[in-house]
Parts: structure tokens; C-alpha cells; sequence
């Protein structure tokens, strides 16, 4: 009886707690169907009473929001791909190998995601657009293909790799590339779907460096368009909740899609301290 | 990477003859070893040491990249930035900022995986996915809503506490209630990360415990508590490196207001380097910030090894 | 390794998606125009163009144009350009106004920037010096737009203004004639005003209903206007030492107090105040020209009307109304390519002497219209915003003021309102910052320009 209680007690608790949590998405997407006039007005509420398509319609007169979708998604799964197969194998490198030098430069590694972002823009603004790498893609990539916190992640996660395997598979003549296409990577899908979220979201909602780098309209990604919608003087909601409901959603499917390795990949991170 | 990449295939069919063995360190090892090296010693060299090295002789300097000034100053920035009563604020701001939201990631993260996992909970997976939404997705469109959440006369806060507070405009609340909203963003993270602890532990120790007739908090206490400690120290960093870089909250739901009561040392960078271009000045407090972000780095670890470590093994 | 698969699929479809976007053609149009002879008529008045020419000897050639709002109305002028002159591809590009000025000024430093961009007057600094002069005689300019000669720099202009904006008083005309108030209540002295403003005031026991009168938010906007109505510029004569903490503005702060004192408004109720008018929740609110638009295009059910600011004396003509601004032409980017800039500068040429849709872009932006052919046009005279301001030559322009001006009267009065600090020591804190920031600038007002200048300390 008492655990019964307490079990009504524990999931009407956890409930309560999830529908907190998710509420600002329900209310952001109720909104975005609202018109301007609703959204601002002071008798709330949650549904619409006029349910409007308008904001989503607007978002086009703002940007081209197929093309800046596309874009950012084309941006997001490369960088993202790059820097988890970079983060791995420096992950394992970092985690497997004694050499000479590794501790220093592994905290040199860590050193570096203390850096505020603000101290390196400027000089790396110059520096990539001396290089001529302005308005190309290069120049959103290039800076995250190394990703330190993956580096970091990743070496953490090689706890999950067992020294013998990898000392089975010298034994047996296995090549080092060998061994980390198809031990170690295997090992660590976990931690690599857990980076592989993070790194998608950081990329997708990234805006000031993109804004900076890329000139031409139509290479653009979806963050910056989203900033269009906050004027000199006033923000339209409406249209930016729509476009944020847009943007919002591809991060959901890819959270969606790897959402229970990922939980044993961010354990793997942390458990081992 | 490309190259390792088109060698797979070749890896994966050609194997060397038995008899070539050697030991396992010159076997392959150098190669790869030598690629990771010189690629992450090249980034961090071009990406990081430079404009760091750049930025750190920008600070000694009164610098304008926009209209090309540069002029030696040699302290005058750093002196300034002390004697800037706005940048002690910011820098409290930022502690009390940074604490109360580690604070409440780790305590909301720890008792709602603690809930989550127990045997009691149905429907797991829909709590994990729902918890854990905020933290995927992208921090200015959410400040956004709870800008308008937070609002006095139509926003959702007041009207579902049955509140009539001024939640960003009003001093005493400005600060918490950014905080709440970043709580609120990442406490999801921590969720996650405790689950998995929990997962990970041994379950005789669980069991064992249970026998003993420990109290559920006795035994929270004295067993579980102490087991989580990595992920707790794993949390505790990585919340206080984000937390100190912390800006989107702040410059979406209060440009540091009221006056500068919600001032956060990266929102003061970013102001004088992109609003005010005092490239120099915004330099001096990019680099104390660094400094202190890798002390406290250094103290977190040290606490972990320190004396109290002892009760957790 | 089912999720490498999955992770592949996404890839994939990625890529997919951006090569099907990516197949449109990205160069110009490429058309070549070979009549010289359009049989068009010549626009402008002092100022002349004569689109029966070629540009760019008639070979195709592209011109960005950066802008972060309005763009319908740019958008049109472009057009129209185009179409006398096909050759030439005009592409309008809209930017976001948080980050136009972190890009704008670091784009024109290499090759790539912009032909043509939109400027702010109050980033003066940070873009003059990549900005080629107008081709055109600075008495033509002045002749036909108004104030154009306080934008001379050593004989050359290189941006003008297209209008002046400056602030007024918005009512909501429901709440008028609920009050039992006509035309005649319209108060012409800040002594009426504060009747008016507990009129418009309702209240629920202690709890405030509706506002007669709203400031929060909008302090930078009237905080140095109010203080011209007292004689007290924002600069000592000398042109460059900022006067902030003076008796001037103490009194333009107790005055707003006092209406809160009043009851009539609340620091929280209504956080912003033009948001706070359009939700029907506040009588009377003092914006500028802007506003006007954002009210028809996000509050199209509030009813409005506009009246000039009041001032402290009734019947006499204060120092100044107001201070105003100019929104700015265009400017030419002095480091594109020669070809470029030729077009750019007969682009500009239209562009000053195209009536029709310069009236457009004024009445978008709010703004009394700089073209003096457009002074006494029916829709401008039409316009309530507008006609509020009454004789615009009673009104000041204290020069390319940098922002640290608005910047600190924002935070001195939310010290006042919110942290409880004392108005003379806000002052004081703004003041010394103020006069912090302007150091080395070598920022000099405009102030003595003002036909009616009288010096202040």
C-alpha cells in the first residue's frame, strides 16, 4: 500500500515535472499560429482563437527558407561528421597511445575550451579572410573540424575500450587503422552519438561566425535568418516563432534518432570521471 | 583524415604474414600517432595560440579593428577594468550567476534521474525525451519565449503563479529569474548524465544497501551519493566553463538591466568589443576571464582529489 | 553500426537536397543595353538625372545594396533603376540590424564589400572612412535636400539625410473619447498633460488597468529632446564636453516621475511602452516617427492619433521642440571596383531625384521628408505622424551623436526606476560615462548649426 503511494506520488510528481518542462515549446508553438495582435494581447491564451498560417508565410518575405534550411543542415551534418571522426581519433590516440608529450598536449587541448569566444574572433576574422577564405564553406568548417570537448568526450570514452581486445588484435596482425575502424569505432557508438548531438546543435544554432564569414544571400544559414526578425526597433514575434518552430525541429529528429545511445554515450563521459 | 578514410578497405583485406610481428608500439602506431599530434598541435596553434597571442597584445593596446586604430597603451586597459565598478558587478553577477545555475543543474539533475530510475517510474523513455528537449535546442530561440514568458502584464509565469512581478525589470528578480531560465535549459543535461551513473552502478551495492535497512535518504546519502561524485565533478566543470562563457541569456532577456544589475563579465566583453569597439579594453577582460575560468578549473579538480575524496571509495 | 547508417542516410539526403537547391544559375542576368535614347523624362529638380544614357557603356554589371529594414521600399527603388537601365543587376540584401555594424565595417576594409549600403548616421565613425564622396555639387544637394550642409566634410558629402525623424505624442482615440476628452483636451503644456494622462487612467482598487502615460523603455528617446525644450543643449559651447548632469535634465526627470507619483503610469506596468500602447493597455505613449509603422503593420486595431510634444510654457515657443535625427542616404564604397562605383554613383542620381519612391521610403520609415519637393505633398501633409511635428525647423540636430548618449540615459533612468538610485547621482554616474566614452573621439555637435544656437554650459 505504501509503495502504491508512493508510486502515484512519484509519477503525478514526474509528470508535472515534464509538462513544466516542454511547456515553453507548446506555448512558442501555439503562438506562432496567433497574429500579432493575439500574441501581444494581455487576455492570453494557450490556443489560438484565430488560428492564422501567416507567420510561417511571412518567414519567406524574410529569407529563403528552404535554401537557408538546406544550407544549415548541408553545414551541420558535415562539420558534424568531420568532427566526430577527428574527435575519435584523437580520443584514442589521447587515450590508448603513451607517448612522449601526451599529458601536456592533452591539457593544452583542454586549455583551449576555456578560451572566451570573444577574444579570438577578431583576430581569426583576419585571419580567414587573409587566407581568402571568405564566403566559402571552408570558413565555417574549418575552425570546428577539431573539436576539443570531442577530443575530450572521446577520451573519456575509451574506458569502454579494453586494452586486451586491442592487444588481441596486434597479436593477430591487425593494422592500427584497422583496429580503429572496426574495434574502437564500434566500441564507441555511444559517446559518438552523444557528440554527434551536441556538435549538430552547437553548428545549427551558431550564428555570429556564419553571419560574419558568409556574404552571398543564398549561402546563408537558417540562424541568421532567424535574426532578421528582431528589428532596429521592435521583434516580430509571430514570425520568429514560426521560424524558430522550423528550425527547431530538425535538432528534435536528429535527438530523436539517436536519443538512447546517446544517454549511454554521455554516461560514458561522466562515470569515469 | 581523407587519407585514413580511402585506407580502410585496404586495412580491412591485407593483413601482414604471421611472422613479421612486432611490438605493438612501432606497429602502425607512429603513423597515426604522429597525424593526430601534428593536426591538433597545428589547430591549436592557428586557431587558438595565435589570436590569442593577437588578442592578448590587442589588450595592451587602445585598438579599433573598424577604423584601423592601434595604439600602444601598455596597462591602461587592465587598470581601467578594475577600477570599472561595472566590471565587479559583472564579475559577482557572473559567480552568483554561475553557482546558482550549477547549483540547480546538479540538484534538479541528480533527484529527477534519481526518480526517473526508480522502479516505481513508468513510461521512462517519454520522461528522458521530454527532460531532456531544452537542452537540444537552440538557446536564442528559447530566450526568446521566455522573454515574453517572464513578461508582467501577459506573460505565461505570471499568470500561472498568480504572480504580479516584474520579473526582468525588478533587481531583486532580474538575475534569478535568467537563472531559472538556464536551469531550465540544462538541467536536462544533468538528467541525463546522473541516469547513466545510476545505471552504472553495481546493483549489489544498491541491494546491499537495502538489506543493511538503510533509509531511502541514508542510503541516497551514504552510498549513492558519494558513487556519482565523477559525474558530479564531470558536471560541476563543464557547467562552470559554459556558465562563465554565458552571454545569449543575457543579452535576449536583459541587456544587463536594470542598470547593470544583470551584467555578466562575457556580456561586458561582448559589449565593448562589438557595440562600443574597445577592442583593447574588451581584450584585458576576455583574458581575465580566462584566467579565472582555468583557476577554477584547477580548484575543481584539486577538490575532487583533495581529503573529502576518501569517503567515496 | 546501425547508427553510422543512419548518420550516412542524413548525409546523404543532406547533400541531395543542396545540389537540387543549388542548380539555379548565380551569375547576373548578363543583359547588354545598346539605347542611349530612352525617351524618358528627365527627373529632379535642382538636382538633375537624366536616364537617357548609358551606364557602364551598356555592359552588364552587378551592384549589392546592403540594408537591414524597409526593404520593399529599397527593393523598389532597385526596380525601377533596373528597368531604365537593364544592364545593371541591382541585388538588395537584407541584413540583420544586430550584426550589420560588426559586418559592415570589417566587410568594406577588403574587396568583397558592398557597391551600395545603407548607413546609420549614429555609426558615423566606423564606416566614414570607406565611403567615396557623392558625385554631385554640394549646392545642388543642398538646394534641394533640407539640412544637407551639415553633412559637408572638408567640401564633399557623403551621406545625407532622406528625412528627420523626431518624437511626438501617441494617443489611443478609443480611450479618448472614453475619458470624456475632445480635440480641445489635446494639452499643449506639460501641466496639462499630467491632467490629461490621470484622466486616461483606470484603475481596479489599487491596481492599474490602463496607463494614461508610458515611458518604460523609451528613455533614451526623450530624455535629451526634453531638455532642448529647456534651452539645455547636450554639448557646452565648445562642441565637444558633454553636458548631462545638469538642472535641465533633474527637472526633465521629475517631471516624468511626477506622472508615475500621479498614478498615471507604473515602472512595471507595461515594460515597454510602444508595446504596451498597441496592446491596448496604455492611453498615451511618446515614440518616434517609427512608430507609426510598427503600429499599422503589428497593432492594425489600436486607432491612433499623433500631437505635437508638449512644452513647459504655454504660448511661447520653446528653445527647441525636440532634437531630431535624419535617417541617411546611401553610401558608396570607395574600395569597389571602379566599373562599380561609376554605377553605383548614377544609381545614386536616381536615387536622390526618384519622388515617387523616396515619398514611399519616408512614409515607411516615419520620417518628415528631406526632398524638399516632397514638403507639401498631400500624403506627407496626410500623415499624422508627421504633420504633429508642427514647424521642423524649431527642431535640433546635435550631430551624428554617438550611442553612448542613449546607451546611458537607458540605464540611468532604469537605476532610477528599478535600483532605486537617486536621479542627481544617476546623472552624475552618466555624466562621467558619457564623457568617458566620448574621450578621444574628437566627436564634434552640430548643435551650433541650429539656426536659433544658443550656447549652454
Amino acid at each position: 500500500m505504501r509503495r502504491r503511494i508512493a508510486s502515484i506520488c512519484l509519477n503525478t510528481g514526474l509528470l508535472a515535472v515534464s509538462a513544466v518542462t516542454i511547456f515553453p515549446f507548446v506555448w512558442m508553438l501555439m503562438s506562432s499560429f496567433k497574429n500579432a495582435d493575439e500574441i501581444a494581447s494581455v487576455d492570453q491564451h494557450l490556443l489560438p482563437r484565430v488560428w492564422t498560417l501567416a507567420n510561417y508565410r511571412s518567414i519567406q518575405e524574410h529569407f529563403d527558407v528552404v535554401r537557408l534550411f538546406g544550407n544549415s543542415l548541408l553545414l551541420s551534418v558535415a562539420i558534424t561528421g568531420i568532427a566526430v571522426y577527428t574527435s575519435l581519433l584523437g580520443g584514442y590516440v589521447f587515450g590508448k597511445y603513451r607517448f612522449r608529450g601526451r599529458g601536456p598536449l592533452f591539457a593544452l587541448v583542454l586549455a583551449t575550451m576555456m578560451i572566451p569566444w570573444a577574444v579570438v574572433l577578431i583576430p581569426r576574422y583576419t585571419m580567414f579572410t587573409g587566407a581568402g577564405l571568405q564566403d566559402s564553406y571552408a570558413s565555417i568548417i574549418i575552425p570546428a573540424a577539431i573539436s576539443s570537448f570531442g577530443i575530450f568526450l572521446m577520451r573519456q570514452s575509451m574506458d569502454n575500450v579494453p586494452d586486451e581486445v586491442l592487444e588481441a588484435a596486434r597479436i593477430d596482425g591487425a593494422s592500427e587503422l584497422y583496429i580503429f575502424h572496426r574495434i574502437v569505432a564500434p566500441l564507441s557508438v555511444n559517446a559518438i552519438s552523444a557528440l554527434a548531438i551536441f556538435q549538430f546543435l552547437w553548428v545549427w544554432e551558431d550564428y555570429l561566425w556564419p553571419y560574419l564569414m558568409l556574404t552571398t544571400p543564398s549561402k546563408q544559414v537558417l540562424a541568421v535568418g532567424l535574426t532578421t526578425f528582431s528589428g532596429q526597433y521592435s521583434t516580430d514575434y509571430g514570425g520568429l516563432f514560426a521560424a524558430t518552430t522550423v528550425s527547431i525541429i530538425p535538432v528534435v529528429i536528429v535527438y530523436v534518432i539517436f536519443q538512447k545511445r546517446f544517454v549511454a554515450g554521455a554516461a560514458s563521459a561522466a562515470v569515469k570521471g | 583524415m581523407t587519407t585514413t578514410e580511402s585506407a580502410q578497405p585496404v586495412a580491412a583485406s591485407v593483413r601482414p604474414p604471421a611472422g613479421s610481428r612486432r611490438t605493438p608500439a612501432a606497429h602502425g602506431e607512429r603513423p597515426l600517432r604522429l597525424v593526430v599530434v601534428t593536426t591538433v598541435t597545428v589547430a591549436i596553434l592557428a586557431l587558438v595560440a595565435w589570436p590569442i597571442v593577437a588578442a592578448l597584445l590587442g589588450s595592451l593596446h587602445d585598438w579599433n579593428p573598424l577604423n584601423g586604430t592601434y595604439r600602444w597603451v601598455g596597462t591602461a586597459n587592465y587598470r581601467r577594468l578594475f577600477a570599472d565598478p561595472v566590471f565587479w558587478t559583472s564579475s559577482v553577477n557572473t559567480v552568483v550567476f554561475m553557482a546558482g545555475a550549477i547549483i540547480g543543474r546538479v540538484v534538479l539533475g541528480m533527484a529527477l534521474a534519481y526518480a526517473v530510475h526508480s522502479s516505481l517510474t513508468r513510461v521512462r523513455t517519454l520522461h528522458r525525451t521530454l527532460l531532456y528537449l531544452p537542452t537540444v535546442t537552440p538557446l536564442v530561440a528559447v530566450a526568446y519565449v521566455w522573454r515574453l514568458m517572464y513578461n508582467p502584464q501577459f506573460g505565461a509565469v505570471n499568470s500561472i503563479l498568480g504572480l504580479d512581478v516584474n520579473w526582468l525589470y525588478d533587481s531583486r528578480f532580474a538575475l534569478p529569474a535568467v537563472m531559472v531560465m538556464t536551469i531550465w535549459k540544462d538541467f536536462g543535461f544533468g538528467v541525463i548524465l546522473y541516469l547513466a551513473g545510476l545505471y552504472a552502478l553495481p546493483a549489489d551495492v544498491l541491494e546491499a544497501a537495502q538489506v543493511d535497512g538503510a533509509g531511502a535518504w541514508a542510503r541516497f546519502r551514504r552510498v549513492i551519493w558519494p558513487m556519482l561524485r565523477p559525474t558530479t565533478l564531470f558536471v560541476v566543470v563543464t557547467s562552470m566553463i559554459g556558465y562563465l562563457q554565458a552571454f545569449v541569456q543575457v543579452f535576449v532577456l536583459t541587456d544587463g538591466g536594470p542598470g547593470d544589475s544583470t551584467s555578466l563579465l562575457p556580456y561586458l566583453i561582448y559589449q565593448q568589443a562589438f557595440v562600443k569597439y574597445n577592442f583593447g579594453y574588451a581584450s584585458a577582460a576576455a583574458f581575465v576571464l580566462f584566467v579565472a575560468t582555468a583557476a577554477l578549473t584547477v580548484l575543481s579538480f584539486r577538490a575532487q582529489r583533495g581529503p573529502w575524496r576518501g569517503k567515496a571509495q | 553500426m546501425k547508427t553510422t547508417r543512419t548518420l550516412a542516410a542524413v548525409l546523404a539526403a543532406g547533400v541531395l537536397m543542396i545540389t537540387a537547391c543549388s542548380s539555379k544559375p548565380s551569375g547576373g542576368d548578363g543583359v547588354t543595353d545598346t539605347t542611349a535614347a530612352k525617351g524618358l523624362p528627365v527627373a529632379g529638380a535642382t538636382l538633375k538625372y537624366d536616364p537617357n544614357t548609358l551606364v557602364n557603356d551598356g555592359k552588364p554589371i552587378h551592384l549589392d545594396w546592403w540594408a537591414w529594414g524597409n526593404i520593399p521600399q529599397i527593393q523598389a527603388f532597385a526596380d525601377a533603376y533596373q528597368k531604365i537601365h537593364p544592364n545593371v543587376d541591382i541585388t538588395v540584401v537584407n541584413q540583420p540590424w544586430d550584426d550589420y555594424w560588426t559586418k559592415l565595417p570589417l566587410q568594406l576594409q577588403g574587396p568583397k564589400g558592398p557597391a551600395i549600403f545603407n548607413i546609420h548616421n549614429s555609426q558615423h565613425d566606423n564606416v566614414i572612412k570607406y565611403m567615396a564622396p557623392y558625385d554631385i555639387p554640394v549646392d545642388q544637394l543642398a538646394a534641394d535636400y533640407l539640412n544637407a550642409k551639415s553633412h559637408v566634410i572638408d567640401g564633399k558629402i557623403y551621406y545625407l539625410d532622406l528625412g528627420l525623424m523626431s518624437g511626438a505624442i501617441y494617443y489611443n482615440k478609443d480611450m479618448w473619447a472614453a475619458a470624456g476628452l475632445t480635440d480641445a483636451d489635446i494639452p499643449a503644456t506639460w501641466d496639462q498633460f499630467r491632467e490629461v494622462a490621470k484622466k486616461l487612467t483606470v484603475k481596479d482598487g489599487a491596481k492599474l488597468k490602463q496607463a494614461g502615460f508610458n515611458f518604460n523603455s523609451s528613455f533614451s528617446a526623450f530624455q535629451a529632446g526634453m531638455a532642448y525644450q529647456l534651452g539645455q543643449n547636450m554639448f557646452a559651447a565648445d562642441g565637444t564636453t558633454p553636458t548631462v548632469d545638469n538642472p535641465a535634465n533633474r527637472q526633465v526627470i521629475q517631471r516624468f516621475l511626477q506622472i508615475y507619483a500621479d498614478g498615471s503610469g507604473s515602472k512595471d506596468f507595461g515594460t515597454e511602452a510602444t508595446t504596451s500602447f498597441g496592446q491596448g493597455q496604455t492611453a498615451m505613449v511618446y515614440a518616434w516617427g517609427w512608430y507609426e509603422g510598427t503600429l499599422r503593420s503589428q497593432f492594425p486595431a489600436i486607432k491612433f492619433g499623433v500631437f505635437r510634444t508638449p512644452v513647459p510654457t504655454a504660448g511661447a515657443t520653446p528653445y527647441a521642440y525636440d532634437r531630431y535625427n535624419g535617417e541617411s542616404t546611401v553610401g558608396i564604397n570607395k574600395n569597389a571596383p571602379a566599373d562599380q562605383q561609376a554605377a553605383a554613383q548614377d544609381f545614386l542620381k536616381f536615387y536622390l531625384t526618384d519622388k515617387a519612391d523616396m515619398k514611399a521610403l519616408d512614409l515607411s520609415l516615419g520620417v518628415f521628408p528631406a526632398y524638399k519637393p516632397l514638403a507639401d505633398d498631400p500624403e506627407i501633409k496626410a500623415d499624422p505622424a508627421l504633420q504633429a511635428y508642427g514647424d521642423i525647423s524649431r527642431y535640433i540636430w546635435p550631430g551624428t551623436v554617438p550611442s553612448t548618449f542613449e546607451d546611458n540615459f537607458t540605464k540611468m533612468w532604469q537605476d532610477i526606476l528599478y535600483n532605486k538610485v537617486d536621479p542627481a547621482k544617476a546623472l552624475t554616474t552618466a555624466q562621467q560615462k558619457i564623457a568617458a566614452d566620448l574621450a578621444g573621439k574628437n566627436f564634434t555637435s552640430a548643435e551650433k548649426l541650429y539656426p536659433a544656437y544658443a550656447p549652454s554650459n
